[in-house]
């Protein structure tokens, strides 16, 4: 039994080891299959001037996650790599790591190399503000921080300590000035996009519906996407006949069971579900075998490739059917055809959620360039510079945005209305998805009066 | 009897909570060590600590996130140490824990929380802490009931039952949880007399001493200190004894005067009101809590914290909760370390280069990288080391840590002479 004591000093031994290398970060990793090449010219804000002189920066103030002596910045990740989200934040995460490295491969951001610093928080909001502390005093600012809740959560310490972040969610109350201070919200809501697609679907591909099923999961995506779909229903003149919002439980089956005969027996033209991928192939499989038939539709998260993939029951179906949203070009656009290059040359297999992740490296770094110009590269300095932004160009691959100003008047309108692409998934032409139509703003959301959150997170 | 160590004269002396010398300087030593910590390693930009110089050795641990997983540690202890009395005493397995922390954690904030859209009383701590306890033991008293008919796996299963009873009551009760998947915020743990007032004690801001996660610390040590002594009281009355013969043989327990009922009852009671506070505290630290919080994994890793640390011992649920709590942390900056390492190069590298995947192309057991590469994350490697944990321990050391502690200590007691 002695062996077993000698196991757990052995153990304690091997812990005190990895604690006290805490500060010792990794150097950036070389192994990684960095773009070699210049970054592309659609990344827009990339700034790869010549080296910079010493005594310029000097003259930067820096407290947190900046290094000039070692020529380091670092960004903070708060991702969901391995829970609910898993599959496409990690996409998502894919993305900004790969445009990070292009910009580094060029010479970083004024001759200073950006790491990331992750952290996989599995969606649980303890884990949330828990690796925020871990994290919160080597980095300069957060490059995303996944969930509503979970941004909610550590957004009173965000504000105390002056930390900018970009939350990864289209929650509509980050419109709200009291919450996002400190936050750089970026595409279109939730409820907007919601308008915005059944916009879409009730003057382009269906424009004689007169009915409408919603259902969604319980929270801050689906419920604000669910009232967006029924304030468009209102404002479009649709009848609303099976309301299911908050009404798909992920864990249990039976609700699942409930939402798609409540779908059925409704006899809808359209349905608007705001779900996870998962749930949304059970209720759209047990809607298609009782012969149910109309236009499917859904925000970003409740589509993925594989319903349209090679081996998918359902594939030719849902193509038929689906009609979906999202905040970003696509892999098959144009726009985004040299970063998708890129892309595929780190390794990386065609899919539309890199570029969520690519946005969300270029606000950041129009924020860390503009806090470079300022000399104020501190975390309140790259505060007050992200705020300070009054254009940032994705180069097509997103709707512009601005955060100088009211934030009521920058609301983002435009998207992406997209239908599935079986062949080009197959083929790797694209990320399963083709659009439809891009940069894209209906009707229904130019027109839509927006007050405030359409859903209000609990207090 | 100066000299001779672990001859008891009198029984007082020999059910005394720390009945060695050995056993009184080291939990001193500990406590102290721990009070000490939060006041040191001022002198870093913005630091509002006492003394910039570090206790040797243990610099790190007085960082901010190493003081928050150690309030956490505290939290979960008060939860293991009222599972301890449930199932490591009294022999009833519960999976019904995650449960009453619920409990507690919703009547926190019914009472505590500043009033709003959500129901919320704006009560002081003083008020909602123990109410949260007391709520969570009366729903713990009219469950006990089942426990007379039905034991072992049964009651497993139907304290198992409650927890998805609970999620669905949680979920569905908008007005005070919130919802599914938004949650609500929770009163935060600050000492006041009355609902207005400027708190007396503010554990969410930094102090002139102390930052703000060092005074979270301190208070919650407190409490466990106060919540183990309370426990390890229990343990040593009749009542405590009541529980182990329950335990033991619950039908021969009966035959010799043990009211089974009585006692079941009241086993129940007591170890949900520790799950009610330490439910009310874990929401009320974190400040924000979705209903999704108290679900089946809660439990499993309050069971995975008795298994670890030892069942039926107080110090071993608290020995379990520091070693699950922070055994992530330590994973993790394990495999940075080993990360690094494999940047350098040279002979950690050529070990650890097959264990780490360090891009989407290189194999390894556990992927740092983000994106889509393959190998576990180091989260799921943590879940994967304690299911590998409890079975190592069930097979090997069923007395766990606790079980390791009394090895290391009968060898050296009788060192040189160890047969």
């Amino acid at each position: 039994m002695k062996w077993l004591a000698l196991m757990l000093v052995f153990g304690l031994v091997a812990a005190a080891c990895g604690s006290s290398s805490e500060t010792t970060e990794a150097p950036a990793d070389t192994e990684a299959p960095a773009a070699t090449e210049a970054p592309a010219a659609t990344e827009a804000p990339a700034a790869t001037e010549a080296p910079t002189d010493t005594e310029a920066m000097m003259d930067i103030a820096t407290d947190f996650g900046v290094d000039l002596d070692a020529g380091v910045i670092r960004v903070g990740m708060l991702s969901d790599l391995t829970g609910p989200f898993g599959p496409l934040v990690s996409a998502i995460l894919a993305g900004t790591q790969a445009y990070w490295d292009g910009v580094n491969a060029a010479g970083g951001v004024n001759g200073l190399q950006v790491e990331l610093v992750v952290r996989d928080t599995v969606y649980v909001i303890d884990n949330h503000i828990a690796f925020y502390e871990e994290i919160k005093d080597d980095v300069v600012a957060l490059g995303h921080s996944t969930g509503s809740p979970h941004t909610v959560a550590i957004n009173p310490q965000l504000q105390a300590d002056g930390m900018l972040a970009i939350p990864l969610t289209w929650y509509s109350g980050w419109s709200d000035p009291a919450i996002n201070a400190n936050l750089l919200s970026h595409g279109t809501p939730y409820c907007v996009e919601a308008h915005n697609t059944l916009g879409y679907i009730t003057t382009e591909a269906l424009p004689d519906s007169t009915t409408i099923a919603i259902a969604s999961v319980p929270g801050d995506y689906g419920q604000d996407s669910a009232q967006g779909a029924k304030l468009a229903a209102e404002a479009a003149g649709l009848e609303v006949v099976y309301d299911g919002e908050g009404a798909i439980i992920p864990t249990d089956e039976t609700t699942l069971t409930a939402v798609a005969d409540g779908i059925v027996d409704s006899g809808a033209d359209i349905v608007w579900v705001a779900t996870t991928p998962s749930t949304m192939s059970s209720i759209y499989g047990q809607a298609l075998a009782q012969g149910f038939e109309a236009v499917w539709s859904g925000p970003s998260p409740s589509f993925s490739p594989a319903f349209v993939a090679p081996d998918s029951a359902i594939k030719d179906a849902f193509t038929r059917d689906f009609i979906g949203g999202t905040y970003t070009s696509l892999w098959s656009d144009d726009a985004t055809s040299a970063l998708g290059e890129q892309l595929a040359e780190a390794g990386l297999p065609p899919s539309d959620y890199y570029f969520e992740g690519v946005v969300e490296a270029q606000i950041m770094h129009a924020a860390l360039l503009k806090a470079y110009e300022n000399g104020d590269m501190t975390r309140a300095g790259v505060l007050a510079a992200g705020k300070s932004l009054d254009n940032v160009d994705f180069g097509g691959i997103a709707p512009s945005e601005a955060y100088a100003g009211d934030a009521a008047d920058r609301l983002q309108r435009q998207g992406t209305v997209y239908k599935p692409d079986p062949d080009g998934l197959a083929a790797g032409t694209s990320g399963g998805t083709v659009s439809l139509a891009t940069n894209y703003t209906s009707d229904l959301a130019a027109n839509f009066d927006f007050t405030g959150a359409c859903y209000t997170l609990g207090g | 009897m100066r000299g001779r160590p672990n001859l008891f004269t009198s029984y007082e002396s020999d059910q005394a909570m720390l009945n060695t010398t050995t056993k009184k300087v080291i939990l001193f030593t500990l406590l102290a060590f721990l009070v000490l910590l939060p006041f040191t390693g001022g002198g870093g930009p913005g630091n509002v600590r006492l003394f910039d110089w570090t206790i040797p050795g243990f610099g790190w641990l007085a960082a901010e996130s190493w003081l928050q997983l150690m309030g956490t540690v505290c939290i979960f202890g008060i939860a293991a140490l009222g599972l301890n009395l449930l199932t490591g005493l009294a022999g009833q397995v519960s999976l019904g824990h995650a449960f009453f922390m619920g409990i507690g954690a919703y009547t926190a904030a019914w009472l505590g929380a500043a009033e709003g859209p959500l129901l919320g009383m704006g009560m002081p701590i003083w008020i909602w802490l123990p109410a949260a306890g007391l709520v969570a033991a009366g729903v713990g008293v009219l469950v006990g009931p089942t426990a007379v008919r039905v034991r072992g796996l049964y009651l497993a299963i139907v304290t198992l039952g409650l927890v998805f009873i609970g999620e669905y009551f949680f979920r569905n009760w908008r007005t005070l949880t919130g919802g599914s998947q938004a949650g609500r915020d929770f009163p935060r743990l600050q000492v006041r007399f009355w609902k207005e007032e400027a708190a007396l004690i503010d554990t969410t801001a930094d102090g002139s001493w102390l930052t703000t996660n060092g005074k979270g610390f301190l208070f919650l040590l407190f409490l466990l200190v106060v919540f183990a002594l309370l426990a390890k009281n229990i343990q040593r009355t009749r009542t405590g004894r009541a529980f182990q013969a329950i335990r033991d043989r619950d039908v021969a327990a009966e035959i010799m005067g043990v009211n089974e009922f009585r006692y079941k009852l009241l086993a129940f009671g007591l170890s949900s009101f520790y799950a009610g506070v330490a439910g009310a505290l874990l929401a009320a630290y974190f400040g924000r809590t979705i209903p999704e919080r108290w679900d089946l994994f809660l439990s499993v890793q309050l069971i995975a914290i008795l298994l670890i640390g030892g069942a039926g011992t107080t110090s071993g649920a608290i020995l379990g909760s520091a070693f699950v709590i922070m055994l992530p942390r330590f994973v993790q900056n394990g495999t940075e370390w080993l990360k690094g390492q494999i940047a350098e190069g040279g002979i950690i590298a050529t070990i650890a280069d097959p264990i780490i995947a360090t891009s989407n192309t290189d194999f390894g057991l556990i992927n740092t990288l983000p994106g889509t590469g393959p190998g576990l994350s180091v989260l799921q490697l943590n879940q994967v080391l304690y299911g590998l944990l409890i079975i190592l321990f069930l097979i090997f050391e069923p007395f766990g840590l606790y079980g390791i502690w009394l090895r290391i200590r009968n060898y050296w007691k009788g060192w040189p002479f160890t047969y």
